[in-house]
């Protein structure tokens, strides 16, 4: 290994880390200065305890494609939403995992599964840049960080399908790649669209417990459900 | 460079304030935002419009955050190009995102209960509007109801002698259709359990909805009241965003009710209304509610429950549909309760798809019916109503909000559906089963002074009828006829000019849209003619939206107003009031 690759895994990964954690940080205190708005109202029926049944509802409803009509109509970008994620969370395990437990690869079970995940991810991110660039509604409301962080993730997931069965023996430039990439990531990530998980656990706590409290969350549904199409006169 | 632009004043409150405006919640809605394009089917404006993605909701909400990413947010401050940022420089950009915030958007919620980040757009327009308000660029008739509101009290500029009159009217009705001296209308009675408010379209143009509630409270023995003043439960600062506005309205309410001692607050149906006061309205005014308050959904169907009124499901025997008004289902959780008082109240229910927190608005919602300059795409718009009504076959479409009255009229006519359109307060009234009186002989009152009473209710009355529609003239004139009044027919508002210079009628119904002469002039011209001081008008229309024609002109008001198509009761109770010419049973 090359002293600047063992550079890019370790020293410039806890670097760019620490640079994120500062951010965030800074960030989450900039959010919480602003002033949460009251709630005076009596709550809905269903007794106490309801904001926080609510809450959790809330939060948990990025796992319950059935609960959203959106989702539930769109079954297949769902799928491509759970496929992207889990890639993004194993592309980011793969980078504590080559340089601090590198053992855990060498069972090739470990390799493939982390291959499939973050193949599946990196062609759903090719699938997403496609929806994003044709698709009139979504180049409408899309800026140019939103191209650049899809673009840039499904680049990066290509770069960790290469890293992880961690071997430098025909060249080391994909894990340069991957971690440069990372590191970069690390750092870029709070400026963007990327850092919407930071904001996720608020905005769904604030929405579970206001429609909570007003007997909306859960959401009840009738049974067989069916949509209208919308035609002209 | 850019900066070194002037910016319009307007524009620069509007800038200031939005920071103001900024809470927790709202911020997360503006950073949470990840364009990932999930919310824009639910949108019926997106439905209805296909190929314009000016309609989406993200798209809308972007036209909001940009502003705030610009002005507030550290990556839009430094690389605004990058996040899409952007700011206001001059009053037609304001005017140009009064357009998407009014007129594109009715806060209908439905983007945020399908957002799988929980941004909700719905509240952030909402403030958008409010921000736009407080420099007086808004729609004509936004302004026109929040003045009344301000000023008079009620979002209908309805005076307290006309309510009260309208008080006393239905109080006569229904106490001659019970057959029932002890029937009251209770006034500012102290102590009571229930005190009542209800929507100033109930008085000004739906009395009906007042004396069928009145009627339940009756037979439910319960002791109730209705307030003379504070008496508005909608609330105009919900569809402007201004909270000082809403806070305002709410507190009236809120002072009545403790004046009064009374235990509990019962709003009439009306999604705004209730969401206005049950719910936003303590957060408005800062106010801490002493009392309990519900739904008159809650208060009737308690009462079947408990066996105070016993309902004949049978005599509702349409096949209805139930329509979730937005502000109900998607704000306030209320789906099941109506559900369950159709069943109890009808015998025929279907429901509509989809439904409860996912149906689509009726497209009148967030004060679009006052906006008129955004009629026509409202009423294009609806065609996603409209499919979901068609596809029940139902005859009748019941809903539980006024505006939703409103918005779904007007789309059955717009679309040809031929459905009606009420409300559970008159299913109840007609399903409830009036016991039979045990009479006890009392001493009898001294006799009231002998009034001779017409054998026909227009009796000795002249009427003019004015519409270009020959059916609506035959109908109109025909019921007229029928009541005893002499009628002239007029199929344009030149003719409508002369009769009544000729007739001298006590009494004219006016369309609003008919070929020649301008209603409007022709309505001027009747209304500054001294030898017509005391002819009465009714507006009689299918197009609501024209009513600036009468009301930009700077003369009295009509005496009355009637949304097309009207039923012959509705016609007849509403002729009569204005004619002050009394019930002969």
């Amino acid at each position: 290994m090359s002293e600047f690759l063992h550079f890019t895994e370790h020293r410039l990964q806890e670097l760019a880390l620490a640079f994120m954690a500062l951010v965030y940080i800074v960030r989450v205190a900039w959010f919480l200065r602003f002033k949460a708005g009251s709630e005076r109202q009596a709550p809905t029926g269903r007794g106490a305890g309801v904001s926080r049944k609510s809450i959790l509802y809330s939060w948990a409803n990025v796992a319950m494609p059935w609960a959203m009509e959106s989702t539930r109509r769109q079954p297949f970008l769902y799928v491509q939403f759970v496929i992207f994620h889990l890639g993004v969370a194993a592309a980011i395990a793969l980078s504590f995992i080559i340089p601090y437990s590198p053992g855990l690869l060498d069972r090739p079970v470990a390799v493939r599964l982390l291959q499939v995940i973050i193949g599946a991810a990196a062609v759903t991110g090719v699938l997403r840049i496609i929806r994003r660039v044709g698709d009139p509604y979504m180049r409408a409301i899309s800026s140019p960080d939103d191209y650049f962080s899809l673009v840039l993730l499904t680049v990066w997931f290509s770069f960790a399908l290469l890293s992880v069965p961690n071997q430098a023996t025909r060249g080391e430039f994909h894990l340069l790649a991957y971690f440069l990439l990372t590191g970069f990531f690390l750092v870029y990530v709070p400026f963007s669209k990327i850092s919407h998980y930071l904001y996720y656990p608020f905005t769904r706590y604030y929405l579970g417990k206001t429609l909570g409290r007003r007997g909306v969350y859960p959401l009840r549904r009738g049974a067989g459900q069916r949509l209208t199409k919308a035609t002209t006169p | 460079m850019k900066e070194a632009r002037a910016r319009s004043q307007r524009a620069e409150v509007v800038i200031e304030r939005l920071g103001q405006k900024l809470s927790r919640q709202i911020v997360g809605s503006m950073v949470a935002c990840v364009h990932c394009g999930l919310c824009t089917q639910s949108c019926h404006y997106v439905l209805a419009n296909p190929g314009d993605p000016t309609f989406a909701p993200a798209y809308k909400a972007d036209r909001i955050r940009k502003l705030f990413k610009r002005h507030y947010d550290w990556t839009g401050r430094v690389l605004p190009w990058w996040v899409k940022a952007g700011t206001v420089w001059t009053d037609e950009e304001l005017e140009e995102l009064k357009d998407i915030v009014f007129g594109k958007c009715t806060n209908c919620r439905r983007c945020t209960v399908n957002c799988p980040m929980g941004v909700d757009l719905a509240t952030f327009n909402r403030m958008a509007r409010g921000l736009l308000v407080s420099v007086g660029v808004m729609p004509e008739g936004v302004a026109v109801v929040s003045k009344d509101q301000w000023e008079i009290g009620n979002q209908m500029g309805v005076l307290k002698e006309d309510y009260l009159d309208t008080l006393a009217w239905m109080e006569e009705e229904v106490r001659e259709e019970l057959n029932d001296p002890g029937f009251r209308i209770p006034i500012d009675e102290p102590d009571c359990d229930v005190i009542y408010a209800v929507n100033p379209r109930e008085v000004k143009y739906d009395p009906r909805t007042i004396a069928d509630a009145a009627r339940i409270f009756h037979l439910a023995g319960e002791k109730w009241t209705m307030p003379s003043e504070g008496w508005d439960q909608t609330n105009f600062g919900l569809f402007s965003g201004d909270d000082a506005l809403g806070g305002s309205v709410a507190r009236r309410l809120y002072e009545k009710a403790i004046e009064l001692r009374a235990k509990k607050l019962v709003i009439s149906e009306c999604g705004h209304g209730y969401r206005s006061t049950r719910c936003e309205g303590p957060n408005w005014a800062k106010f801490d509610v002493p009392f309990e308050m519900e739904s008159s959904i809650i208060t009737m169907l308690g009462y079947i429950r408990q066996g105070r009124i016993r309902v004949d499901r049978t005599r509702n025997a349409k096949s209805m549909t139930y329509h979730d008004s937005c502000n109900l289902a998607r704000s306030c959780g209320m789906t099941e309760e109506p559900r369950e008082l159709l069943g109890l109240v009808c015998t025929d229910f279907r429901e509509m798809h989809p439904n409860r927190a996912e149906n689509f608005c009726c497209t009148g919602g967030g004060g679009a019916m006052s906006m008129s300059e955004y009629t026509p795409l409202r009423l294009k718009s609806g065609v996603v109503k409209a499919d979901q009504l068609r596809a029940t076959g139902a005859q009748v479409v019941v809903t539980s909000c006024h505006n939703c009255v409103d918005g779904l009229s007007d789309l059955i006519r717009h679309y040809q559906l031929g459905m009606e359109v009420t409300q559970l307060v008159n299913l109840v009234a007609n399903a409830a089963i009036v016991p039979e009186r045990v009479l006890v002989p009392v001493a009898a009152p001294a006799p009231p002074p002998e009034v001779p009473i017409p054998a026909l209710p227009l009796a000795g009355k002249v009427l003019v009828v004015a519409d270009d529609e020959p059916d609506q003239v035959e109908f109109l004139a025909t019921v007229f006829e029928d009541h005893g009044a002499r009628v002239y027919r007029a199929a344009s508002g030149d003719e409508a000019l002369v009769l009544a210079q000729r007739e001298k009628p006590d009494l004219l119904t006016l369309d609003l849209h008919m070929p020649g002469r301008d209603v409007g002039e022709v309505f001027e011209l009747l209304r500054r003619d001294p030898e017509l001081a005391t002819l009465k008008i009714c507006v009689i229309t299918g197009r609501p939206e024209l009513r600036r024609l009468i009301y930009e002109r700077g003369v009295r008001p009509p005496d009355g107003y009637l949304d097309k198509p009207v039923d012959q009761d509705r016609l007849l109770l509403n002729v009569r009031k204005i004619l002050e010419v009394a019930h002969n049973g």
